[in-house]
C-alpha cells in the first residue's frame, strides 16, 4: 500500500462506519477456518446482534436517567393527584416494577415479537413504526436518488475538469452542500416555495381526507404507481419533493466530493492511461474505465448514506411536518415515552448492522482480499 | 483501491448497469408525472363542498371519551358523543340540555335528575338509555384515567330506563358544568361491552374498548369517526342515524399540521378553518379570511414559593408584591399578542365568578421598589423554572420568561431562567421545588370551583408551597365558594376570594392568552367554545 | 446526523485523493501554497471577521442584544439593518453576539471529541486485544444509535443547556477521532521505524507517544478542522430543537427557531441561518485547504 505514513487513507474503512478492513484484521483469526466467507458472515451477524442488545441496554439506561416521570406526562394535573390512577397507569404500562425487572419484561416481549404500547399514541409501538417507517423510507429513497443523480453528475464534471473553473464551482457548490443547516434551509425552502410563492403544498403526504394508495409497500407513490392511480401518486410525488429536495442538499454535497474522489483515482489508473494510449476517445474511456469501477464504491457509500438518512430526518420532518420515523422520534423523546423510544433505536441499530453487513459482504464479493487475507 | 483487476471490472460494470438502469426509469417517470400531479390537485379544490377540513397541531392521545383529556381528543369526540348536558355556541356560562330533555338539582345540589330524550339513538340505530349513561359514568371512573376526577364523589344511578340520577357525597353546585365536559360523552353500552368494554371495578386493567373505539366510535352524536390516525388525522363522518339537526358537512378532516402551515392553508383554501394561528399571524390573513380572536380560559401565572425552605427570597411576602407589583402585564399582553388579556384573578374571565378586569393589578414600579427594600433583600436572584418546549397559543414560554425577566430586572430582582422539557420542569414543578414557576392551567371544566385548586393546601397551592393553614382568610373563603348554591353568592364569594389571593398569595396571574380561529370566508356559523374550540356539527 | 459522521469519514477516506491532482500528469506549479486559493482566502476572511465581531461584538454591535425596547417584527431597515424579533430585540446585535456562543464552544467541543477520541483510538489501536474491543464496540453502540437522538437523551437526562448540548455533541463525534486514529495506528505499528523502536526496548506507551504522535497529528488536525463546521451545525441543530442555549441567549440555532412562528417576520430566521452556513462554510474552506497542504500525496505532487 502507502509508502506514506501520515497518509489518513490507509484505512480503507475510514471511510465508512464498518471497516472492512475490520474484517480484514479479523480475517486471518477466522480464515482458519474451512468456509472463511461463511465464518465471516456469522461473525458479522453476530457482532451485529451484540449491538442490537447493547443499543437497547443504552436506549433503557438513557431514558430511565430522565430526571423526568412518564406519569407526568401521561396524567393530566388532577390524575396525578389521585393515587389510584397513578397506581393504575403504572401497572399497566409496568412502571412498578424494578428496572432490571422491567429490561427483562421488555426483553422477553421483544422476543415474541411485542415491542410494547406507546404512551403517546396508546397502540402497540409495531404498528406506530410501521406507519411512520414507510414515510421516512419514501422521503429518503426520492433524496438518495435526488443525490446520487445530481451529486454523481457533479462529481464526475469536477473529476473531468479538474483544477478549472467547473470543478471549483462545483467545489464551492459542495461545500455549501455540506455546510448547510438543514432546518434553516427547510425553512427557507419552505418560506419560498409554499409561503411567498405557493408552487408547493407542504404538510403531511397527501391532501385532507385523500385516501391512501393501496398498501404494498407503504410508499405512497409506488403504491399508487403499482394501482395505476396517477392522481394520487402526482400528489404524493408533490408533497414529497420539497422534503426530499431540502434532506438531499447536504448528501449532494457528500456525494460529489466521493464521486469527484474516487473518478480521479481510477483516472490515474494504469489501465485509464493504457486505454487511453490505445487512442479511445476520452469520453470513452471515462465512461468505460472509469465510471464503472468509481460507481461500484459510489453506490457503497450511497447505500451508508441513506441509512444515515433514515436516522436523520429528525429536523427535516419536524420543520415541514412530514409524518416520518424522525417526528416520532421527536416526539417520543420529548414526552418520555419510553416504549417508542426503544422502539425507534432499536429500529436504527437494525437498519445499520444491516446495511453494514451488506456493505460488507459487497465489499467481500467483489474483492476477495478482503475475505480471505 | 490500486491494482484493480480487469475480470473484476467488467463484472462490477454489469452490476451497475442493471441497478442503474430501474433508476433512470423511475426517475424520468417521476418527473413527467409530477405535471399530472399538479392538475389534478387543481380539480381536486373545487370539489370541497362536503368535506370540512380544520387544521390543529394534535394534542391527541385517544379518542376513547373515557381517557379524552387532550384538547384535540375533546374536539374530535365532542361532536361524536352527545354529553347529557352541553354548552351552546360559547356560552360557557350556563349549561344546557342535550341528551337529556332538562335537569333537575335538589335545592341542597346533591341530587341532579336528568329525563332523557326518548328520540335520542346510537349510531347503530339502538335508542340511548339510562343504563347506557350509567355504564359510561362508571367506566370513566374506573378506567382510573385522567378524566375520572369529574366524577370524584359523584354516583350515577338508572332511576327507569330514561332517567338518570346523579348523586354526590357533598353539596356539588359545579356538578352540571363538569356532566358538559366531552370526556363524560355516552357511549353505547352493548357495542362497548361486546368490543372488551367494561364499567366495573378493575377497569384500569381490564378495559380493552379504547382501540376499538377509536377506529369505530360508538356515540350518538351528529358524526361519528371513520378514520383515526393519532400522527396525521381524524375523519369524522356525518352519523346518519343521527337523533337531531343533520350537519351540514358530510366529512369533517382534523388534520395535524404545525401553526406556520395552517396560516398558508387557510389562505390557499387547502383547509377551511385553522386552530392554532398565533395573533401575529391572524395579523396576515384579515380580510382575507374571517377572524375570530379573544381570551382562551387558560391562565398563565406566575408563583413565587411560598415555602421558606425551598426559598427564604420567594416565600417573603414583600418579594411577593415586589414581583406582582414589577411585572409590566401591558408588555406581556404584546408578547401574547391581539386578542389575549391581562389575567385579572386566577378564574378566566367568561366563566362566572370571574374577578372584575378593573381590579386588575397595574404595574406600580415605586411600589415594587418600596416592596422590594421592605423586603430588606438587596438585588435578590432567583431562579424561575418552565417548560421549555411548550407555545400555548402561539406563547412561547421562553420569549415569555424573558419578557418577566426582564421586567422585574427594572425593579432591581435579577431572574436567573431555568427551562426544562416539559416532562423534567412537571417533576419539580409537582413536587413544589421551584422557588420561582412560570406556568399554566387550563380550565378542566367551565367553572370558578376548578380553581380552587390554586388555594392553600390544595393541588397547585401547595406546589408554590402555599400550606394548609398559610392563610386562614383564603382557606375560609375557598370553603365557602364550594359549597355555595346560588349563583349570586358563588360570584359574590369567588370574587372575594381572588382579591384576598391577589393581595397575599404567592400566585401572580400574567394573562389569558388569545385563541385564533381563522376560517375561510365559506364557512358559515363560526364560534368559539372555550372547551372544545369549535362546534363543527353547527358550521353552515 | 448519522450522515454528519458518514461524510467526515468519507473525506478523509474517499476523498483521501484531495482536490488536488492525484494523477502525476498534472502537476500543480510548483510553489504556489493552498493558502494563497481563493477558497483559503475567502475562509480565512470570513473567519477573521466573525472572530473580530465575536471579540468586539459589545463595541460593534449597534444594541444591547438582549434590550427588549422597540415593537417586535419590525422589517429590516435603517435602524435596524436585520428588523426586530418577537420580543422586539435587534437582530443584528443578536447575530454579532451570537459569534461569542457559537464559536468558542464549537472549538471547544472539537478539541474535546478529537482529545477523547484520539487517545481512545490510539490505545485500541496499539495495544488491541480487550481494550480495542472494548472501546471499538462502544464507538460501535455510539455510531449505530441515532445521533440527533442520543444527543436529545443526553441532554433531557442532564437539562437542556449549553454546557450540556456540548457534552452531547462531543458524546456522538468522539467515535469518528477514535476510528481514524485505530485505523492509522495499526497500520503504523507494522512500520519499520515502530518496530526498530520496539526491539530497542521502547514501552507501549513511549512508542504511542513519541513514535505514533506526531504521524497521527496531521490527519487528526485535518478531521478537526473539518469537524468543526459540523460542531457548528449540530450545536446550532441541537438549540434550535430547544435543547442548546436558552432564552435570552443569542444563540443562532435558536433564533432560527424563533423564527418559525411567524414566517412573515422571515428576517428573524434568515439573518442567524445565514451566520450559520457562513460561518460553517468558512470553516469547511479552511479544513479543505488544510488537507490540501498536509495530504501526502498532494505533497508528493509538489515535489515531482
Amino acid at each position: 500500500m502507502s509508502t506514506s505514513s501520515a497518509d489518513p487513507t490507509v484505512d480503507r474503512g475510514t471511510s465508512r462506519p464498518a471497516a472492512p478492513r475490520k474484517g480484514a484484521a479479523a480475517g486471518p483469526r477466522t480464515a482458519r477456518g474451512s468456509h472463511p466467507f461463511a465464518r465471516f458472515v456469522l461473525v458479522r451477524l453476530s457482532v451485529g446482534l451484540l449491538l442490537c442488545l447493547g443499543i437497547t441496554i443504552l436506549a433503557f439506561v438513557l431514558t430511565h436517567s430522565v430526571p423526568g416521570d412518564p406519569v407526568a406526562a401521561n396524567l393530566g394535573d388532577r390524575a396525578q393527584n389521585d393515587p389510584a390512577a397513578v397506581a393504575a397507569f403504572k401497572k399497566k404500562n409496568g412502571l412498578d416494577e424494578s428496572l432490571p425487572s422491567q429490561y427483562g419484561t421488555y426483553l422477553n416481549n421483544l422476543l415474541h415479537g411485542d415491542m410494547g404500547t406507546s404512551q403517546q399514541t396508546h397502540r402497540p409501538v409495531w404498528d406506530d413504526l410501521a406507519d411512520r417507517v414507510p414515510a421516512s423510507l419514501e422521503l429518503a429513497l426520492v433524496a438518495i436518488v435526488l443525490a446520487l443523480v445530481i451529486g454523481v453528475g457533479l462529481g464526475i464534471v469536477a473529476a473531468v475538469t479538474r483544477n478549472r473553473w467547473p470543478d471549483r464551482i462545483i467545489r464551492v457548490v459542495s461545500l455549501a452542500g455540506v455546510s448547510m443547516p438543514v432546518f434553516w434551509l427547510a425553512q427557507v425552502a419552505f418560506y419560498l416555495f409554499s409561503f411567498k410563492l405557493g408552487w408547493i403544498q407542504a404538510g403531511g403526504r397527501l391532501s385532507p381526507g385523500a385516501i391512501p394508495p393501496q398498501d404494498i409497500t407503504g410508499l405512497y407513490t409506488l403504491d399508487s404507481l403499482l394501482t395505476g392511480d396517477l392522481g394520487t401518486f402526482g400528489e404524493a410525488f408533490s408533497r414529497l419533493v420539497l422534503p426530499a429536495c431540502v434532506l438531499a442538499a447536504f448528501n449532494i454535497g457528500v456525494l460529489t466530493r466521493f464521486t469527484r474522489a474516487a473518478v480521479l483515482e481510477a483516472l490515474g489508473n494504469d489501465y485509464v492511461r493504457a486505454a487511453r494510449a490505445k487512442g479511445l476517445p476520452e469520453f470513452t474511456v471515462v465512461r468505460r474505465h472509469v465510471l464503472r469501477p468509481a460507481l461500484t464504491s459510489i453506490l457503497t457509500v450511497a447505500g451508508l448514506t441513506f441509512g444515515g438518512m433514515l436516522a436523520g430526518t429528525v429536523l427535516v420532518e419536524n420543520v415541514l411536518s412530514w409524518p416520518g420515523l424522525g417526528q416520532y422520534a421527536y416526539k417520543s423523546a420529548l414526552n418520555l415515552d419510553l416504549p417508542s423510544i426503544m422502539g425507534v433505536c432499536l429500529f436504527v441499530a437494525v437498519v445499520y448492522v444491516v446495511i453494514n453487513l451488506l456493505v460488507d459482504l459487497l465489499y467481500g464479493v467483489i474483492d476477495p482480499r478482503i475475505r480471505l487475507s | 483501491m490500486q491494482g484493480n483487476h480487469p475480470i473484476g471490472d467488467s463484472r462490477r460494470a454489469k452490476a451497475v448497469r442493471r441497478a442503474a438502469a430501474p433508476l433512470a426509469v423511475t426517475v424520468a417517470a417521476a418527473l413527467m408525472l409530477a405535471a399530472c400531479g399538479g392538475a389534478k390537485k387543481q380539480s381536486g379544490e373545487a370539489e370541497g363542498g362536503g368535506t370540512l377540513v380544520v387544521d390543529t397541531s394534535f394534542s391527541l392521545k385517544t379518542a376513547d371519551p373515557g381517557r379524552t383529556f387532550e384538547p384535540t381528543g375533546i374536539l374530535v369526540t365532542r361532536p361524536v358523543y352527545d354529553t347529557l348536558l352541553t354548552f351552546a355556541g360559547g356560552d360557557v356560562t350556563k349549561p344546557v340540555p342535550l341528551l337529556a330533555a332538562s335537569y333537575e338539582a335538589a335545592p341542597d345540589a346533591k341530587t341532579f335528575t336528568f329525563p332523557l330524550r326518548p328520540e335520542a339513538k346510537f349510531s347503530d340505530g339502538s335508542p340511548v338509555t339510562a343504563k347506557d349513561v350509567v355504564f359510561s359514568f362508571n367506566r370513566v371512573k374506573n378506567l382510573k384515567g385522567n378524566p375520572a376526577f369529574l366524577l370524584d364523589g359523584v354516583t350515577a344511578t338508572a332511576k327507569d330506563e330514561h332517567t338518570v340520577v346523579l348523586t354526590t357525597e357533598a353539596a356539588d353546585p359545579a356538578l352540571p358544568f363538569r356532566i358538559a365536559t366531552p370526556a363524560l360523552g355516552v357511549v353505547n353500552s352493548k357495542v362497548v361491552t361486546a368490543h372488551g368494554g367494561t364499567d366495573a371495578a378493575g377497569a384500569d386493567q381490564g378495559d380493552k374498548a379504547e382501540q376499538f373505539l377509536n377506529t369505530d366510535s360508538q356515540g350518538s352524536g351528529p358524526y361519528k369517526i371513520t378514520k383515526y390516525d393519532v400522527g396525521t388525522e381524524v375523519i369524522l363522518t356525518r352519523n346518519d342515524n343521527y337523533w337531531g339537526a343533520k350537519p351540514k358537512y358530510a366529512k369533517v378532516v382534523v388534520r395535524n399540521v404545525p401553526a406556520n402551515t395552517q396560516q398558508l392553508n387557510v389562505l390557499s383554501g387547502e383547509s377551511q378553518i385553522s386552530l392554532d394561528m398565533s395573533p401575529d399571524q391572524a395579523a396576515k390573513v384579515k380580510g382575507q379570511a374571517q377572524v375570530l380572536q379573544q381570551p382562551t380560559p387558560t391562565t398563565a401565572f406566575l408563583f413565587s414559593n411560598d415555602n421558606p425552605a425551598t426559598s427564604p427570597i420567594t416565600s417573603n411576602k414583600d418579594f411577593q408584591e415586589a414581583v406582582r407589583y414589577g411585572v409590566d402585564y401591558k408588555s406581556l399582553l404584546d408578547v401574547a399578542g391581539a386578542g389575549s388579556a391581562q389575567a385579572a384573578g386566577i378564574v378566566p374571565s367568561f366563566f362566572t365568578g370571574a374577578l372584575d378586569p378593573a381590579k386588575a393589578i397595574v404595574r406600580d414600579i415605586p411600589r415594587a421598589k418600596a416592596a422590594l427594600a421592605r423586603a430588606g433583600l438587596n438585588n435578590p436572584s432567583v431562579d424561575l423554572y418552565y417548560a421549555s418546549d411548550v407555545t400555548i397559543n402561539g406563547i412561547n414560554f421562553g420569549d415569555l420568561g424573558a419578557r418577566v425577566q426582564a421586567n422585574l430586572k427594572e425593579v432591581g430582582i435579577t431572574i436567573n431562567l431555568k427551562p426544562a422539557p416539559t416532562q423534567t420542569a412537571l417533576d419539580s414543578y409537582r413536587n413544589g421545588t421551584e422557588a420561582m414557576g412560570l406556568w399554566w392551567w387550563q380550565a378542566d371544566y367551565p367553572d370558578a370551583s376548578d380553581y380552587l385548586a390554586f388555594t392553600p393546601g390544595e393541588l397547585v397551592g401547595l406546589r408554590a408551597g402555599w400550606k394548609k393553614d398559610a392563610n386562614a382568610e383564603v382557606s375560609a373563603l375557598a370553603q365557602q365558594a364550594k359549597v355555595a348554591t346560588s349563583d349570586a353568592e358563588r360570584v359574590q364569594l369567588y370574587r372575594q376570594l381572588q382579591e384576598a389571593m391577589n393581595k397575599t398569595g404567592p400566585f401572580i396571574p400574567l394573562l389569558q392568552p388569545a385563541q385564533v380561529i381563522a376560517a375561510n370566508n365559506s364557512v358559515k356559523n363560526l364560534h368559539y367554545n372555550p372547551i372544545w374550540y369549535i362546534d363543527v356539527d353547527k358550521l353552515g | 446526523m448519522n450522515a454528519t459522521r458518514l461524510f467526515l469519514g468519507d473525506r478523509l477516506g474517499a476523498d483521501r485523493t484531495g482536490t488536488d491532482d492525484p494523477a502525476p500528469r498534472r502537476k500543480r506549479r510548483p510553489g504556489k501554497s493552498p493558502w494563497r486559493s481563493p477558497l483559503a482566502i475567502t475562509g480565512i476572511v470570513i473567519i477573521g471577521v466573525f472572530l473580530i465581531a465575536a471579540v468586539l461584538a459589545s463595541v460593534i454591535s449597534p444594541e444591547d442584544p438582549l434590550a427588549q425596547k422597540w415593537p417586535k417584527y419590525q422589517s429590516p431597515s435603517g435602524e435596524h439593518w436585520f428588523g426586530t424579533d418577537q420580543l422586539g430585540r435587534d437582530i443584528l446585535s443578536r447575530v454579532i453576539h451570537g459569534t461569542r456562543i457559537s464559536l468558542p464552544l464549537a472549538l471547544l467541543l472539537v478539541v474535546l471529541a478529537m482529545v477523547i477520541g484520539t487517545v481512545l483510538g490510539a490505545v485500541a489501536g496499539y495495544f488491541g486485544g480487550w481494550i480495542d474491543m472494548v472501546v471499538m464496540r462502544c464507538a460501535d453502540l455510539v455510531l449505530a444509535f441515532p445521533a440527533i437522538i442520543l444527543a436529545m437523551a443526553v441532554v433531557a437526562a442532564l437539562g437542556p443547556n449549553l454546557t450540556n448540548a456540548v457534552l452531547a455533541v462531543v458524546i456522538v463525534s468522539w467515535p469518528t477521532y477514535a476510528r481514524v486514529v485505530r485505523g492509522l495506528v495499526l497500520t503504523l505499528r507494522q512500520s519499520d521505524f515502530v518496530q526498530a523502536d520496539r526491539l530497542l526496548g521502547a514501552s507501549g506507551w513511549r512508542v504511542l507517544a513519541v513514535d505514533l504522535r506526531p504521524n497521527l497529528a496531521g490527519p487528526v488536525a485535518v478531521l478537526a478542522a473539518l469537524d468543526l463546521g459540523n460542531a457548528v451545525l449540530l450545536l446550532s441543530g441541537l438549540s434550535f430543537l430547544g435543547l442548546g442555549a436558552q432564552p435570552p441567549a443569542a444563540e443562532w440555532g435558536a433564533m432560527v427557531n424563533a423564527g418559525s412562528a411567524n414566517f412573515d417576520a422571515w428576517w428573524v430566521a434568515v439573518f442567524p441561518g445565514a451566520a450559520i452556513l457562513l460561518s460553517v462554510l468558512a470553516f469547511n474552506f479552511l479544513g479543505d485547504t488544510l488537507r490540501d497542504a498536509l495530504d501526502p500525496r498532494t505533497a508528493r505532487a509538489i515535489r515531482k
